[in-house]
């Protein structure tokens, strides 16, 4: 098996790590704070690096299970979302300002949705959507069956979709 | 342009059915200038526009948690390594020194042992024939006397 090392194997994962966590969190501090971490809880264990399957995976799960503690103990569900760090990269080549602004709109107000889903469904979609990971990846992270990964999936993307469309039809 | 596999791609993606290369694809298809998208599908660009996520963290990130794991057990390496180095010598000291003393310990009860051992010996077998020389040494006056004392008496005879 492959020798793992912190700085080529785990520090790598710290990006994709904290879009996790911040998706969890919704704070970029705390986002940061679970990062860090998790990376100290994975360095702690590095004993064991050997006996385990896929590090990413490893990583992945202990950040989520951070994130959601700090969510559980700020309970900060009421608090206003922090939406700093959410610009979005413009895809937009028109060459109209005003309609790259509505543009940038539109996908601002598709990551409030995703942040309104329930936490499991947000992180499915998350490491499906975003990380591109497999559902058996996703699974283990989530220790849910890949069915389950799926209709959570499922459900996400149906009321993404949904709720969108509405807003988009009706002129939020 | 037939929009007939994007739109299809679309309906599995909504029903969790794509794999990850055709949601790549998708992906791939709505970062492209909506210009020439029929309206159909450009309704749903800022959907996978969302899902472009750029936020990450910066060098200082790294830097600070090197420190905290690798470079502080590099650290800790070091002085490990130097009492590792270290050991050997001291064991092959404390081996010596544990052998000397030994050594001494066993040397001196044999010593004393055999002292002993012979003086027992020597006590045993003993039998006075009134020739020993440290009677002689405890006589008055030097032996040459003592002698000459004793053999007038033998001629007498």
């Amino acid at each position: 098996m492959k020798k793992i090392s912190f700085r080529t194997d785990v520090l790598p994962l710290k990006n994709e790590l904290f879009r996790l966590a911040l998706r969890i969190t919704l704070n970029r501090e705390d986002a940061e704070d679970v990062v860090q971490e998790t990376m100290i809880r994975v360095w702690n264990r590095r004993d064991q690096w050997e006996q385990i399957e896929s590090i990413e995976a490893f990583c992945t799960t202990i950040c989520r299970n951070l994130a959601l503690d700090k969510t559980k103990r700020a309970s900060n569900q009421d608090a206003s979302l922090d939406n700093e760090g959410h610009d979005a990269p413009d895809h937009s080549y028109s060459a109209n300002p005003e309609e790259q602004a509505v543009q940038r709109d539109r996908v601002e107000r598709v990551r409030r949705l995703m942040d309104l889903l329930p936490e499991k469904q947000r992180t499915c979609m998350q490491l499906r959507d975003v990380e591109g990971k497999s559902y058996k990846e996703i699974a283990t992270v989530m220790d849910i069956s890949e069915q389950q990964v799926k209709v959570n999936i499922f459900r996400a993307r149906q009321t993404i979709k949904q709720e969108y469309l509405k807003q988009e039809k009706y002129g939020l | 342009m037939d929009y007939k596999y994007i739109e299809q791609l679309l309906d599995r993606y909504f029903e969790a059915e794509t794999t990850l290369k055709e949601e790549q694809i998708l992906k791939a298809f709505f970062e492209q200038s909506d210009e020439e998208m029929p309206e159909n599908l450009r309704q749903y660009k800022p959907l996978f526009a969302a899902l472009e996520q750029d936020e990450t963290l910066g060098d200082d990130f790294d830097a600070r948690l090197l420190e905290m794991t690798e470079e502080k057990m590099q650290v800790k390496a070091h002085v490990i390594s130097l009492s590792d180095r270290m050991r050997p010598l001291m064991r092959a000291a404390a081996v010596v020194a544990i052998l000397l003393t030994l050594s001494t310990a066993l040397n001196q009860s044999f010593k004393e042992e055999k002292v002993w051992a012979d003086e027992s010996d020597y006590a045993l077998r003993y039998e006075p024939t009134g020739n020993e020389p440290a009677m002689a040494y405890d006589q008055p006056g030097d032996s040459v006397k003592s002698d000459s004392l004793y053999k007038p008496t033998g001629y007498l005879e």
